[in-house]
Formats: structure tokens, sequence, C-alpha cells
């Protein structure tokens, strides 16, 4: 893309942004974006999940597997639909357009990105598109998180076409699926800090219009089986230690921070003008807070650590509540999921936790924070291998204090594959529902 | 340095190919061929070896179009992977060996660590065709996926003067341009091919002389008179795959300043088994040939780290120490590796010398080849 045609695009894009009318969710069901259309703040209908094909199971293919979650539903914790969508590119995590009609998800491996119709009949997701030029387009590998904006969708990379490494960016590309731009992470030193280029998650906080990125590592890496890697001290060096935050209309990095140890996924509280963002460090087990101080500078800070930072716990996918008064975190390798109240960010407590699986890693949350969903699969050659690689979805009810298990899924059992990243959808009827008592 | 080697005798066991005579100073950036030997290949056309380029990057010739040449040979780490000890292949499948240099491999007659493969035009459909590298289902397929991408047909007419691709001409384009990928002309070449007296430190030339001497390097390693690739081409035990087993802890690197330890027993759910590598055993079936492995050219090591065929050994600190203490615990060790009883100054003057192979092309190479206009 040439530079004319990048400053038509961006401009294009902001303007777009500027006219949307900016929904001011504080967090939603997981964590999707705040320009997210129709929030499901009742009972979630159904849960999409997003499945690794594994060789010689089943069909052997990813696929996105639809359960039915209503509690009053005859075929309730049951899979009532699947999509394969052929072959195995390591599918990893999903993401709705801003109008909630269409579920993008991608692979980490083979870049692909396929785009489901959920807005016509949630039960049956039905592939519409898809889209195999994230590479060509862009330069990088690993379309990881999609996060909407007003008729955009943004991939943040993981990785790049030329070494498969950690340097990477950010591609946007129009609802109809149209590449329309790129935007490198931020390298080297410079007056807004010191980047390293790599990146993993977006966070977009509107009223103060930042946007929040994370960093993890490259293709190397993130398909490495985990026991070679880990004893890997050359590829132990290639994990992201920043996380950067934009002038999101602009686009443009304006700080970095130091963030040891591959901060991963951004969760903001927006609830009551918070405006503080939380992330967990997965190599050094630790939660860091990103807030403004007296003077109204972005900063970051480690404020809690999770279980025994020595012992390698490995956090990996948060979820904070609506009110931003607590957050699940998972730990895959102990298998633990852990609450931690944060009713004080800048001392976050753990109150509770169990051992949920050999393995565990998504956490997703009803809005009431009343139903927690797990899933098992962190990336096909990181899970564990023999007795230990269980593949689960679990559903619990928490009240407060404790988990109570609802119903499971076992994916190998049913020839699916690895459960991977969570959505919620709801019948139109529902959702219709919900948007005339708002 | 004086008009002649000061180390004739201790090159007799090299081999002697060039035609470069060591008598006068020469401008390495003009000859970047210096101290190689004279190629046994006939250059190939611009054409065919442009041909060669645009497959070698090409990641649609993998079976789900992620994996190219360039993947595992990355020209900026040195046409090698130093990102990882193994490469990666398909899906991210764990490679037992280590990715080795393509700089000057076209002067090598055996190829492979193992040595199973003679030629690079053979040699390019072994990861094509790999099911843990590029995973293709036939070499059918592959010709047939090239045969069906427009940019090629008139790269192979310009080339061989139809659009029709075939195993030979793929092989042989891919072999045109890993011929192309010199890198020679190193500060060593200046000092002993190009009789430039003041190209190497008095601690490197100190490294060299035990290279050839004490540490007797060239045992294996050879230094021709006339130009030299560092190796006999030849298999050799060193131990470096039957080294000592783990303690049982391993450390982690977590941070920049943080690290941790971690313990087979936790790493247990994580790990699979694998099979020793028998190295050019599996390719002649010979008991003396257990564990062997081609000796590798030295040339451009400073950039080609991890070490060894698996690359166990993170440094050259590391290599020179290993080979200090008389390598590693094997059956059939090499009878010309034992210790060596050099002292940490001579340990480091080796290692010193080591980094002076360094090609100027090492760092110009990978924008000439990345080049997408003619």
């Amino acid at each position: 893309m040439n530079t004319l045609t990048r400053r038509v695009a961006t401009a294009g894009l902001l303007a777009l942004l500027l006219i949307a009318t900016v929904r001011t969710a504080t967090a939603d069901e997981t964590c999707n974006s705040p320009y997210t259309a129709r929030l499901i703040k009742g009972q979630e209908q159904f849960l999409h999940v997003w499945v690794l094909g594994v060789k010689g199971m089943g069909d052997g293919s990813d696929k996105l597997v639809t359960v039915d979650s209503d509690p009053k539903s005859k075929d309730y914790g049951k899979v009532i639909h699947t999509v394969s969508v052929g072959g195995r590119g390591e599918a990893h995590h999903m993401g709705f357009t801003d109008d909630r009609r269409y579920l993008w998800a991608g692979r980490l491996d083979d870049n692909k990105i396929f785009v489901f119709d959920v807005g016509s009949d949630p039960a049956k997701p039905a592939l519409v598109r898809t889209i195999d030029n994230f590479e060509s387009s862009s330069g990088y590998v690993g379309p990881h998180t999609f996060y909407a904006t007003p008729g955009r969708v943004m991939i943040q990379g993981l990785s790049n076409s030329k070494d498969h490494g950690g340097v990477t960016g950010i591609a946007v590309y129009s609802n109809a699926g149209e590449f329309v731009a790129k935007y490198d992470m931020p390298t080297g030193k410079s007056a807004i800090g010191t980047g390293d280029g790599y990146g993993y998650d977006i966070g977009i906080n509107p009223a103060k219009n930042v946007m929040l990125t994370s960093s993890f590592t490259g293709w190397t890496n993130y398909m490495m089986d985990l026991g070679t890697l880990i004893k890997d001290p050359e590829a132990m060096k290639n994990f992201g230690s920043t996380m950067a935050l934009w002038d999101f209309k602009a686009m443009k990095p304006t700080q970095v921070f130091e963030v040891p140890g591959a901060p991963l996924e951004i969760r903001w509280n927006l609830a009551g003008g918070a405006d503080w963002a939380i992330t967990a460090t997965a190599l050094t087990s630790k939660l860091w807070l990103i807030k403004q101080d007296k003077d109204g500078k972005w900063q970051a800070k480690a404020v809690a650590d999770i279980g025994d930072p020595s012992k390698i716990p490995l956090p990996v996918d948060i979820s904070i509540t609506a009110d931003g008064k607590g957050l699940w975190v998972n730990t895959f390798m102990d298998g633990k999921t852990r609450y931690f109240d944060m009713t004080n960010p800048e001392s976050p407590k753990q109150t509770y936790e169990i051992v949920s699986g050999k393995q565990v890693n998504m956490v997703s949350q009803s809005w009431d924070g009343k139903r927690v969903y797990l899933t098992s699969s962190l990336l096909a050659n990181w899970d564990k291998k023999g007795a230990d690689d269980e593949q689960f979805l679990r559903a619990y009810d928490w009240d407060g204090k404790q988990l109570t298990r609802k119903f499971e899924l076992d994916f190998y059992a049913l020839k699916l594959g690895r459960a991977h990243h969570m959505k919620f959808s709801a019948k139109p009827a529902q959702v219709a529902a919900a948007d005339r008592a708002r | 340095m004086p008009s002649r080697s000061p180390f004739a005798p201790l090159l007799l066991v090299g081999i002697a190919l060039s035609t470069i005579p060591p008598s006068r100073a020469v401008d390495a950036a003009a000859v970047p061929s210096l101290g190689l030997p004279a190629a046994r290949f006939v250059a190939a056309s611009e054409a065919e070896t442009a041909l060669g380029r645009a497959l070698f990057f090409d990641r649609r010739l993998s079976f789900n179009g992620t994996m190219s040449c360039s993947m595992c040979h990355v020209p900026e780490q040195g046409f090698a992977s130093t990102a990882s000890r193994t490469a990666l292949g398909i899906e991210g499948r764990s490679l037992p060996r280590n990715a080795p240099t393509l700089l000057n491999v076209g002067w090598l007659t055996r190829l492979f660590h193992d040595g199973r493969e003679n030629s690079l035009a053979n040699q390019a459909w072994a990861p094509l065709l790999h099911p843990l590298e590029m995973a293709n289902p036939s070499a059918g397929y592959v010709l047939e996926k090239i045969a069906a991408t427009p940019e090629y047909g008139p790269l192979f007419v310009a080339a061989y003067g139809d659009a029709t691709p075939s195993m030979s001409r793929v092989g042989t384009a891919l072999e045109a341009f890993e011929r192309s990928l010199v890198a020679a002309g190193s500060r060593f070449d200046r000092w002993f091919y190009g009789a430039q007296a003041d190209a190497l430190t008095p601690q490197e030339q100190a490294g060299f002389r035990l290279f050839t001497g004490k540490a007797r390097c060239s045992s294996c390693h050879l230094v021709g008179k006339g130009g030299t690739l560092f190796t006999d081409e030849r298999y050799h035990a060193t131990g470096a795959s039957l080294r000592d087993p783990d303690s049982g802890a391993h450390p982690v690197r977590l941070a920049a300043d943080t690290a941790t330890e971690i313990t087979d027993v936790e790493l247990a759910a994580f790990v699979s088994p694998t099979a020793t590598d028998l190295g050019r055993f599996e390719i002649t079936l010979a008991p003396e040939d257990r564990f062997a492995f081609r000796t590798p050219g030295l040339r451009n090591v400073e950039r080609t780290a991890p070490y060894m065929h698996d690359g166990s050994l993170p440094t050259l600190e590391a290599v020179v120490g290993f080979y200090n203490a008389g390598g590693g615990r094997v059956p059939n060790k090499s009878v010309l590796i034992g210790p060596l009883e050099l002292t940490a100054r001579e340990q480091a003057e080796l290692a010193l010398f080591l980094r002076t192979l360094t090609s100027p092309a090492v760092e110009t190479l990978p924008a000439q080849v990345r080049r997408t206009d003619p």
C-alpha cells in the first residue's frame, strides 16, 4: 500500500470512527470491543467454540462448534452444530464485527480468516467468507485478536512472513473483508520508549482515545513444542516485553511501557470512569495495571503475583467482571482457575481458586458474572500430552463464593478436537428485546 | 603478514584449488569469493538464478502455504535459523537437526548433516516432499501448483525457453540461486589469502595458530593453501549427540533479568519421546558411522549460532569449551578428538579467530536476494 493510499484509507477509517456512536460499555460478557453492538446482558443461548482439528480424530479439521447454553433448552449442554473449515491451521481467537452479525475466526499458522454469519441463525452459523490475504497484504503472520471498530475489524498479528519472528503489526479490514491498512508495532529506541515490535492483544478506551497493545512471540515459538521451547535458551529470548499506548484516532504509538515476560490479554475497566486496564504476563506470572497517574500520564506497574512465579504457572486468559471489581485468571500449567478481587486495582487479592482441569486456557463469563465457561487448549504444540491432554468445555455457575459445575463436554470423546476460544450469541428475538430494554 | 604464508607446514592436509595467489594485497570488496577454492561449477544464467530465487522465497510451495526454503534458511540469519536450536517444519513440527547455512553451499559436494545428497538440484526436493518440512504430497502436486501460478510462466520461459516446470528445472533453478550465495572475502581471507598483514589482530592471529596447531581444529576444518571451505566433508562422531544426560533441572529464561528452573518431572507432560539421531549411520548402516555427522564449514560461523548438528551449543565459546574438554561421550568417538588443555586465554583467542571468518556479504546479501525488481 503506498503512502497516499494509506492516508486515504486511514482518513476513511478515522471518519467512520468519529461519526460512530461509541457505546461506553464497561465490559461485555467476554470482553468484546466497546464498539460491539447487542451485548448479551441476559442468558447467552449459544456458545461458539473455535476448535483445533487433531490429525486422525474425526475429520481432522478445525471447526466452529456451537453448544446450546440455555438451561431452559432441551439441548442444554449439547453440541448442536458444527462447521468444519478444512485442514488444520492453528485455530485460535475470534471476534465479532461491530454489528455482531459476523464472527471472524483466525488461524495462527496458515493465516486464514473465516467469517461466519451468526446473525441470521446463531444456532447454525454459516461460513460466508474466507479471507486468505492477511499475510500477502500485510506481511504479518498469525492473525490473533479480532477487534471491532466502526465498520472495520482490526487484526493484531503475532509474527511476520520474513523470518517467523515476533516483529509484527495490526492489519485493518473492512467489515466486507477488504484489506484497508496496516500499522507496524513500534520498534527501536525513540522518544516514546523502546519498542520490540511484538504484538498480541488490542484494547481500546474510546473516551480517552487510547489503544493498548501487548506482546507475545513469533511463529517459531508459538508453533514449537512447548517442552522443546522451554529448554531452548535461544528461543526463550524471543518473547515480547512491552506494551504500547496508541493515539487511537491517529493510529500512532505514543508511549511504550516495559512489561517483562510476555503481557497477553488486555482488559479495560471503564465502569464509572475508572479508566484502567489490566493484563497478565505469561512468563513472569504477574498482573500489571495500566493507569493514569495524578498528572494524567499513563503508567504501567506490576501489582500482584499470580501463583508462584518461580513455578511458571503460565497465566493465560483473563476475564474482567462488568463492574471491574473481579478478574478471572486461568493458569495453564497447574490447571487452575483463580479469582482476584480488583476492588483496589493497585493491590489485587486472589480470593478463590480451583483446579479446573489438567490444563486450562480460556475463560468467558456472562455479563452478570453468574456463569463462567472454561476451555482447555492453549496451542496445538503447547498443550500437554498423554493423559494430561484433556480437551473440554466446562460450564459453571458462580455465586460469588464458589464455582459449581453445570455441564461438561469432552471434545476428544466427541471427536471434535482441541477446544479453544468461546463467544456467546443469542436468538435475534432475545437480542432485540434486550435492545429495547436499554 | 609476510608475502608467503608462515603456516605452510600446517596446511599440507588442506585442499588447494584456488588460483588466487597469496602474493599481493587484495581488495576483498572486489573479490567476494576471496579465499574460496575455485568453483567446480559453471555459473548459471541470470534468468535461471532469478527463477530459483522466486522459488526459494515462495511460501505457497509448502502444502499449507506457510513454509518456504527461506523460512528455515533465513537470509538475515546467515541463511540458517538462529532463533531456535533446531528448525521447525510444517505445523511447527520439531525437526531433529539445526538448519545449516546456505552461504557458499555451492562448493559442497555432500549435503545434509549426514551427507545423503550429492547435488543441490536433488537436495532441493527433499524438504519439499518431507512430511515434517514442507509436506507436499507428491512432486507432481508441486509442479502442478507452480504451473498454475501465473508469475512463474515468464520466469521458466526466460530460464529454459518454455513455461513447463519439471523436477529437473525446479531443482536446477534452486541450485543456481543457492550457488549465487557467495560469502567469503572475510578479514581472515584478506590476511591469509590477500596478504593484508593488518587485517587480523595479534590475538586473532594467535587464535589461527591454535586453530591449526594445539587445538587441532584444522584436522577436520581444513585450511587449503589456495582457498578453503574449512571442512574435510567427512563424517566424525564428536559426541555432540550423546552428551551427558540432563541433570533433571533446566534453567529457563522468563525475561531479561528473570530466570527460574524447571524439572524434568514438571516438564513430563510436555515431552514427546524422541528417537536417537544416529547421523551418517542412517545412510550407510556402517557401525563406524554411528553418531557421525558431516564436518560443517566455518565460514561466517559467527552468524549461524546455535552450533552442532542439533544446535545444542549456543555460542562459539561453548563450542571451543566442548572440544577443549575432549568432546562428548560416544562409543566410537573420532580419534581426532580428545582433551586439548587450552588455557582460558587460548580458548578466547580461538573464538576471536573464528569471528574473523565473517564475510562482508553477510550484511549485503539479504537485501540483494530479497529485492523484488529484476
